[in-house]
């Protein structure tokens, strides 16, 4: 059976067709792509362009399953689940002994516990600011005008931080101007921003109750800055499947 | 939509395009005489719909009248005091909540606001307070507080007081935290002489043979109330739109009165039939089958019926439209219990009506230390047999939202779920409909694959 599992963010969309004639299935392709303005179009393009890279036509696909914030509103999916459930089985699918997932994704992030058989026992999710996701992120590299791929390497060569007070977005990205205009190292206040949303991740899996093995999942997973961070807060090693960015997608063509 | 749906739409419509105390009154009087009343009544599919719908407007009608002294009284007081006493009871919180059904909140909340109420106070009394300054509300004679669990009442009733220049008429019942003999003593000599001091400034004495007929009211509502409960312990098969979770007022401002006690008899007679028509389903009897209509509700097969899931919900629920129930009903989730449903209070006392109201002021299970609380939930999970549990953390409740802990941990301890539905019952700019909906079907998604397993 070959099926597909889309997942539109708020940020971006992902779909994966997934061969499952086998016993051991096969990713024939997948597609990242920015949701954009109209997350139903997204939906269809990201779809439509795994299709014609897998080789398969619109009749081999078994079943379509939607996940993400978008996942009510994609009319040609055969049914919508959540990406709690999808991001759990995604992660089981490469670290089977996993049980705290930390998904890290446009704009919201996760924390989800996984029982002994790898189904999701409870989770987390942050409040519904930005503060804390990859759009924090985003908005504060444009406003040091620093690439968010050079975050690792400012991360790893810089000793000291700067505290950035403000956990709302909007107040941190003003805190930053206003540190830039005292004359703060740039490097500094890129080293705090990580360690501030680090420090939100953190508190929620420690609510939760951290349990190992924990992987991470979503767009923010590839920040090495980020992970390095999670790691030495948690004091622990946090697996990262290849493509995290793909995790709720394939989850969801797990579950179809 | 139904007729009542469109009734419900014209007033609300009608309200929000002229807002003031006088077209509220106007509708009130409109919409309560008879023979519209009835008319309005007959709209409904649901008994207990019906009864609710009309008490609700038969009381607002009431104390919007000026025909009656009107008593402002916080939600967990005895309102059987107020009967007694013949005052009419008006309950901001309660009000402040309907402001989020009628499409208002969002104008009584920027009120309140440009008035200095601080954003994180809880949205029932912000919007409440909103609707005073904005002089929605009817005037009352006389102020009544708790300090049982809300913390909010005590201080936004006492700046209504002064704005109606009647601080020497405003009551505070400063509630025990401990129930025991001398606690109870020194309640009911409260509740006694705030009663004394209520008559003696309408030019009257306490009758008492009125306290005994409210007394032995209040203890119909509750014979009901625990038959209607007991019914639910086995029910799956609910009237259409029935929801727990709007029967505020009989527990609250209507208790008390025949008109409490008779909507209770309509809820568990209701109840009781939907009850026989699902014993029927199971046992394969009577002339009820699977598909056809049942008072507007199609009759569920027997596997439908297994495969329902039991919800016990705690605090309240939003009050603007949500995809919330929704939601539930769609994936065959019931909410057979709610916290606010729970009769917790013993058997009251004609013959000692202070002390029997300071007995069940004292026994609200949201008086006193959280363990009240957590094994109070603890008994209604266990009565009703459930399969997961939501709390509802309404923004600024810090009672409710305070345990939520504890409570999380102590269902965990008895292998159940609970669900942290973080949002505000009134204000939907502060709730995010796509959050909530992720997080209740993730729930869903979690209680199912337990069950499963």
């Amino acid at each position: 059976m070959i099926t597909c599992g889309i997942d539109v963010g708020s940020v971006s969309s992902e779909a994966v067709v997934l061969d499952r004639s086998d016993e051991k299935f096969n990713i024939s392709a997948y597609v990242i792509a920015p949701t954009g303005g109209d997350s139903q179009e997204a939906a269809r393009n990201v779809f439509e362009e795994a299709l014609a890279r897998s080789g398969f036509s619109r009749q081999d696909i078994g079943s379509i399953v939607a996940t993400g914030y978008g996942r009510l509103n994609i009319p040609f999916a055969t049914k919508n689940i959540t990406e709690i459930s999808c991001h759990a089985r995604g992660v089981i699918n490469f670290f089977p002994d996993t049980k705290t997932v930390i998904d890290i994704g446009g704009q919201d992030s996760k924390v989800i516990k996984l029982d002994s058989k790898g189904s999701p026992a409870d989770f987390l999710m942050n409040d519904k600011c930005a503060a804390g996701t990859g759009r924090f992120l985003e908005v504060m590299a444009k406003a040091l005008d620093i690439k968010l791929t050079d975050f690792a390497f400012i991360f790893n060569s810089t000793r000291e931080k700067v505290d950035i007070s403000s956990t709302c977005t909007v107040f941190a990205e003003s805190e930053i101007v206003s540190l830039i205009g005292h004359g703060i190292e740039k490097n500094r206040i890129v080293k705090g921003l990580v360690y501030s949303i680090t420090d939100r991740i953190v508190s929620m899996v420690e609510r939760i109750g951290l349990e190992e093995p924990v992987c991470m999942t979503g767009g923010v997973a590839k920040n090495a800055a980020v992970l390095k961070a999670l790691e030495e807060r948690l004091k622990l090693k946090i697996s990262v499947p290849a493509e995290p960015q793909i995790t709720g997608a394939l989850g969801a063509a797990l579950l179809g | 939509m139904g007729i009542a749906e469109k009734i419900k739409d014209g007033l609300k419509t009608n309200i929000q395009n002229n807002l003031n105390k006088k077209n509220i009154k106007k509708i009130l009087n409109i919409i309560s005489s008879e023979p519209l009343l009835s008319a309005y009544g007959a709209t409904f599919a649901s008994k207990s719909d019906k009864f609710l719908n009309i008490y609700s407007i038969k009381s607002l009608q009431k104390a919007y009248s000026s025909r009656y002294p009107v008593a402002y009284g916080s939600l967990f007081l005895p309102f059987e005091l107020f009967h007694a006493l013949g005052l009419a009871p008006f309950l901001p919180e309660v009000i402040g909540g309907f402001t989020g059904g009628l499409g208002l909140a969002d104008r009584t909340l920027k009120e309140a606001s440009s008035r200095w109420y601080t954003p994180d106070l809880c949205t029932f009394h912000r919007s409440a307070s909103g609707a005073v300054e904005m002089d929605l509300f009817p005037e009352p004679d006389f102020i009544i507080c708790t300090n049982i669990a809300c913390d909010a009442a005590q201080k936004t009733f006492y700046i209504d007081a002064g704005k109606f220049g009647i601080k020497d008429r405003f009551y505070l019942i400063d509630v025990p935290y401990k129930k025991n003999e001398g606690s109870i003593k020194l309640l009911a000599k409260q509740l006694e002489n705030i009663s004394a001091d209520i008559a003696a400034k309408m030019n009257k004495k306490i009758d008492m043979e009125k306290f005994a007929s409210v007394i032995d009211y209040s203890n119909k509502f509750r014979d009901w109330a625990l038959k209607a409960n007991g019914v639910r312990k086995k029910l799956l098969f609910y009237p259409k739109y029935f929801n727990g979770l709007n029967f505020i007022l009989p527990f609250h401002g209507l208790a008390g009165t025949k008109e409490a006690a008779d909507l209770y008899r309509n809820v568990y007679l209701e109840l009781n039939e939907f009850l026989k028509v699902q014993e029927s389903i199971f046992t394969n009897t009577g002339n009820y089958k699977p598909e056809k209509m049942f008072k507007g509700r199609k009759i569920p097969c027997v596997d439908n019926l297994k495969k329902s899931r039991k919800i016990l919900w705690m605090h309240l629920k939003p009050y603007y439209k949500n995809s919330i129930f929704t939601m539930l009903e769609e994936n065959n989730y019931k909410i057979v219990f709610e916290e606010i449903s729970n009769v917790y209070w013993p058997r009251l006392d004609p013959e000692k009506p202070f002390e029997s109201l300071a007995v069940k002021m004292l026994s609200n299970p949201l008086n006193g230390s959280i363990e009240n609380r957590v094994n109070a939930i603890l008994k209604m999970a266990l009565d009703y047999g459930i399969d997961g549990a939501v709390l509802f953390a309404h923004w600024g409740c810090r009672h409710s939202n305070g345990g939520a802990r504890i409570l999380k941990d102590s269902l965990k301890n008895i292998g159940i779920p609970l669900l942290i539905l973080d949002g505000d019952c009134l204000n939907k700019n502060n709730s995010s409909e796509g959050q909530i909906s992720t997080r209740l079907q993730g729930f869903i998604e979690i209680v199912d694959s337990r069950i499963q397993d």
